[in-house]
């Protein structure tokens, strides 16, 4: 060989064998599809949720990602409907090839597409699916949004504890959201067990600005406490007018309502409302505190509820991650052995999240269904002024 | 019924119902003048509360593409609302030289140009998300002194109407005489009123047909502005979605008065608002449903509604 | 392969079955008429199948008989042929902007019935419906077929006599009704034909989609139909079944253009956010630059002239 051939043959040799070490010396980062809506009317919700999956990713890439190997968010719009949560997934399983996917926003879109995933055998936990009946969708599928259920009669027992003469309750909930029909079921019922008068249900629509004909029926009745299950614009509105038309009683706020963006909209008026939440931005923990404090830097106030459901769904694929990964290195796993070992391995979990500490419940034919340990009634406090507001605990 | 309880009805019906009069106003003028439904009244009225919005100086959260931003200048809420509305004056005018006019140059059905302008709006609002995010804002308090209700009863019976639900009827009246008046009493009303009738014939008689479709835009597009800012003022200004829910109630709303007609577009708001108001506790859930039943049951027995006339059939 | 079908075989479905959709709304319309029903029908057509499928017939193991599902296309379809004829005769007395009004406002009427029925399980819906089939894929054995005996319908239907009576009432329903073409049956037939198939796509989509609900046939799907038909061609079957299918792909396609490395990062971000500012530009610039849609029957006739003078 002339000498010009075999010196292009070792360069190109030499440059080959650094790209497979480097090849080899850095994985790539593991992929972890988010599908929420970024669009659409629900998107509301949705910011909240990609801001708290972001911190996440940072978070753990920061603290060593899934021993050494860093996380990598894919997001897919899965839109307000259920046709695009479903093309979302589809995307991520396949294309993106999502090692787990959370999502989507609503419960309605996860009856559609979390389907999907099963078949995928693709481990899915939801952020913010409250109604009943989502963990028995299939084994793949678990959430870490609380059903209310423990919550509720919580925070009716301690609006009862501030009145000890609480006798009538009006009930409003927005009638077009799974959500909150879900939350209100369970408000009722509580309301029944503790021997109080259901005076009225009033229903409302998550798009309704405007609740004085409701408002009118509730006043009517005369109550002692109104509990109220709407998202924060619709539930801020209503407690804003509720106030403005001279209802001086206690208000029970449920999980929609958890979140500091109802303050630009209710103000001072916010001031008192008991909430009962799945998340409460008091509670002392170190994982609590720090996530509060990064998005606090960001967005100039507490996080919401959604935001911290979404940290606590990709902390538990994370650390789920860590634990397969120490038992069998993940490297090695083709694709779909890790999805099913990954949904195995994290049902069986117990996790330290901004929540509190969680772990899951399962049985045959379903996922892993929460338990979350803490459950939280706070009271909100305003500032005079009302600019600047606080959810401090009850008890 | 006792007469408290029926007082209270009776004034929240106005009071819901003013709502949708002013929206419904700008609504159909267009219509009156074009005999197209603007459905894109929905993305400018939310434009024009998102300028006032920002005209206040205050800031748009960290979503969006112009996270954070914020004007340089901070103005008191009624220029503010006016500036507002001048922007979404200038939206509507805009939207009127891109999209309407070349279907109106062609005489095209006014179902293309219904459906054209439900594609706009949907762009319209969709960008509005992607440059400011999704989150509610609210506007610095200009009634901050007042108190937050008025009460038209007694002390010992209160019937109580928010003080900004009254400052919206005040505002529809106003607006409903300042167009009478513009239509029935100036020469340019008299012009918009021919080019209604027939808009070739009004352009062979010399009316700048042009000109008087723009100044229609313009004074809708200012109509929705003012509206968007009084009810973000009322409920806050909940997304960008806010103004659509409108756009279909509004149609129940101009139907039922008759379809371009002005005070049919008052009167139509405020009895669909006492309508919904009137709903018994017990079936407040199908309160939705009520504008659309009378949209459907007015459309079989008068479909030029309450104030138009009946349409002769031209051979 | 394998992996284009994996990733996307519920769009595939999705498109053929909007496709035939966009045709429920073409055959009033080849009446003149701007009918905005279908999406009702095609809700109530899905919750007759989730309600067949979840409450009355018995969950079994292994996968959903076939005949059952087309039991309940059946069931849908003449339940909605019913409603059609109920809500056609009053309505279809009513012209241009006001029909369209009129069917707005009873989609709008059903939605609300909807939310506030027990029986159809209100905000949540009806979900955990049984698949019949084992692969989304396999939906395309209900869905072409559905796809192919309706444009065979409407093809049809354009060359017989009351094909052409309904494009007369189109062309000037005076001087149609003048010459002895009944206005009211031949509305009437077509509404109602169109209804009956709007509730048969509705039970087979009920399945497609897992689940059902009050979200499913509202004013937004008569805007996406209304963009089907009139951006994909208004005066030949053609034009709604290419504008469906397409219309449909599209924000999926920008979808997976978003993903390609080679874009930059905000043009990729915008194509993946600003889905639907693109897709109402569109319709808007459609309904300027082409009035009777992509698909006219001009160009069919060239495209059938060029393809004859090639042989």
């Amino acid at each position: 060989m002339s000498l010009r051939v075999s010196v292009s043959v070792s360069m190109i040799a030499v440059a080959v064998l650094c790209c497979a070490m480097i090849g080899l010396a850095a994985d790539p980062p593991i992929p972890i599809g988010v599908s929420v809506a970024q669009t659409g009317p629900v998107a509301l919700a949705g910011q909240e949720q990609v801001l708290g999956a972001q911190i996440a990713e940072d978070y753990f890439n920061k603290h060593g990602g899934v021993n050494g190997r860093p996380i990598k968010l894919v997001f897919q719009d899965g839109g307000s409907d259920e046709p695009t949560a479903i093309n979302a997934f589809q995307n991520l399983i396949n294309v993106a090839k999502v090692v787990g996917i959370m999502g989507p926003s609503l419960s309605q879109q996860a009856f559609a597409a979390d389907p999907f995933a099963v078949r995928a055998k693709v481990p899915v936990i939801g952020p913010s699916n409250t109604a009943k009946g989502i963990a028995q969708i299939g084994e793949f599928v678990s959430r870490v949004s609380a059903p209310v259920a423990i919550v509720a009669p919580n925070a009716v027992k301690a609006a009862m504890e501030i009145n000890r003469d609480l006798k009538k309750v009006a009930v409003l909930y927005a009638q077009n959201d799974a959500f909150n029909k879900s939350e209100t079921e369970t408000f009722q019922q509580a309301v029944k067990d503790l021997k109080l008068d259901l005076a009225t249900v009033q229903t409302f629509q998550t798009t309704d600005t405007d609740f004085t004909a409701q408002i009118t029926n509730v006043l009517n009745v005369k109550p002692d406490l109104v509990i109220i299950s709407g998202l924060q614009v619709d539930g801020a509105n209503l407690i804003k007018q509720l106030r403005d038309l001279g209802y001086k009683g206690l208000i029970v706020g449920g999980n929609g309502v958890n979140t500091a963006a109802i303050f630009p909209i209710c103000k001072a008026k916010c001031d008192g409302i008991l909430i009962a939440q799945a998340y409460s931005p008091a509670y002392k923990s170190k994982i609590n505190d720090e996530f509060k404090s990064v998005y606090k830097d960001k967005q100039k106030k507490d996080p919401p509820q959604f935001s911290a459901q979404a940290f606590a769904g990709i902390q538990v694929f994370v650390e789920a991650l860590r634990a397969l990964d120490k038992k069998s290195p993940i490297a090695k796993m083709d694709l779909a052995a890790l999805r099913v070992e990954l949904n195995k391995q994290l049902i069986s979990g117990t996790y330290d999240t901004p929540l509190g500490e969680i772990s899951f419940t399962t049985g045959p034919g379903m996922g892993g269904e929460i338990v979350q340990k803490q459950s939280y009634v706070a009271q909100i406090k305003m500032d005079p002024d009302g600019a600047k507001g606080t959810f401090v605990f009850v008890k | 019924m006792n007469r408290t309880f029926l007082l209270q009805q009776v004034l929240n019906g106005l009071a819901i119902g003013s709502v949708y009069a002013i929206f419904a106003l700008g609504y159909t003028l267009i219509f009156s003048v074009l005999r197209i439904i603007n459905f894109t009244h929905g993305a400018i009225f939310t434009i024009g509360a998102y300028a006032t919005y920002a005209l206040t100086g205050s800031q748009f959260g960290i979503n969006g593409l112009l996270a954070g931003a914020t004007l340089p200048f901070a103005l008191p809420f009624v220029l503010a609302l006016l500036g507002g509305s001048v922007v979404a004056a200038l939206s509507g005018v805009i939207v009127e030289r891109l999209a309407f006019r070349p279907l109106r140059a062609r005489g095209a059905d006014p179902l293309l140009t219904l459906v054209s302008s439900l594609g706009v709006a949907v762009a319209l609002v969709n960008i509005t998300q992607y440059l400011f995010g999704a989150e509610p804002y609210s506007y610095p308090d200009p009634l901050q002194g007042l108190p937050t209700a008025m009460n038209f009863g007694t002390a010992a019976a209160p019937v109580l109407v928010r003080t900004v639900q009254v400052v919206i009827f005040g505002v529809s009246m106003v607006m409903l005489v300042l167009l009478t008046y513009l239509m029935n009493a100036t020469r340019t009303g008299k012009a918009l009123r021919a080019v209604a009738e027939d808009m070739t014939t009004s352009s062979l008689l010399g009316i700048d047909t042009d000109r008087l479709v723009l100044l229609t835009f313009v004074i809708s597009g200012f109509l929705g502005g003012v509206t968007g800012t009084l009810i973000g003022l009322s409920v806050g200004v909940a997304g960008p979605y806010f103004g659509i829910a409108f756009g279909l109630k509004g149609l129940a709303v101009i139907v039922l008065g008759g379809l371009g007609d002005i005070p049919g577009a008052v009167v139509g708001g405020l009895i669909i608002g006492l309508a919904e108001a009137f709903v018994p506790a017990q079936y407040i859930a199908y309160r939705e449903a009520v504008p659309f039943a009378l949209l459907f049951v007015v459309l079989l027995v008068r479909p030029q509604g309450l104030l138009g006339r009946a349409q002769v059939q031209k051979v | 392969m394998a992996s284009f079908f994996a990733t996307y075989d519920f769009l595939l479905v999705s498109m053929v079955l909007a496709a035939v959709l966009a045709l429920t709304l073409y055959l009033p319309l080849m009446a003149g008429q701007l009918s905005v029903a279908s999406p009702g029908f095609y809700a109530l057509g899905g919750y007759i199948a989730a309600i067949m499928s979840t409450k009355i017939f018995p969950p079994g193991p292994g996968l959903y008989p076939v005949s059952l599902v087309l039991l309940e296309m059946a069931v849908a379809a003449v339940v909605s042929g019913a409603l059609g004829l109920a809500v056609g005769v009053p309505a279809l007395r009513l012209r241009g902007i006001f029909l369209a009004l009129a069917t707005i406002a009873f989609v709008q009427i059903l939605g609300v019935v909807a939310l506030n029925l027990q029986i159809t399980g209100g905000a949540v819906g009806i979900f955990g419906i049984p698949q019949p089939f084992a692969n989304p894929i396999e939906y395309m054995w209900l869905a072409v077929p559905l796809l192919l005996v309706s444009m065979l319908f409407v093809a049809r239907l354009e060359r017989t006599r009351t094909g052409r009576a309904l494009v007369a009432l189109r062309e000037d329903e005076l001087a149609a009704a003048a010459m002895g073409v009944n206005p009211t049956y031949h509305k009437v037939l077509a509404f109602t034909t169109s209804a009956v198939l709007a509730g048969a796509v509705g039970a087979v989509s009920a399945h497609f989609i897992n689940t059902w609900n009050s979200r499913q046939g509202t004013f937004d799907t008569s805007v996406n139909l209304m963009a089907f038909v009139l951006v994909g061609g208004s005066r030949t079957f053609v034009g709604p079944v290419v504008g469906g299918l397409v219309l449909t792909a599209l924000p999926e396609a920008l979808r997976g253009l978003a993903g390609v490395d080679v874009l930059p990062g905000w043009l990729a971000s915008f194509l993946r956010d600003g889905r639907l500012i693109i897709f109402g530009v569109l319709i808007a610039i459609g309904t300027v630059f082409f009035p009777h849609g992509l698909i006219t029957p001009g160009l069919l006739r060239r495209l059938g002239r060029g393809r004859a003078r090639a042989r």
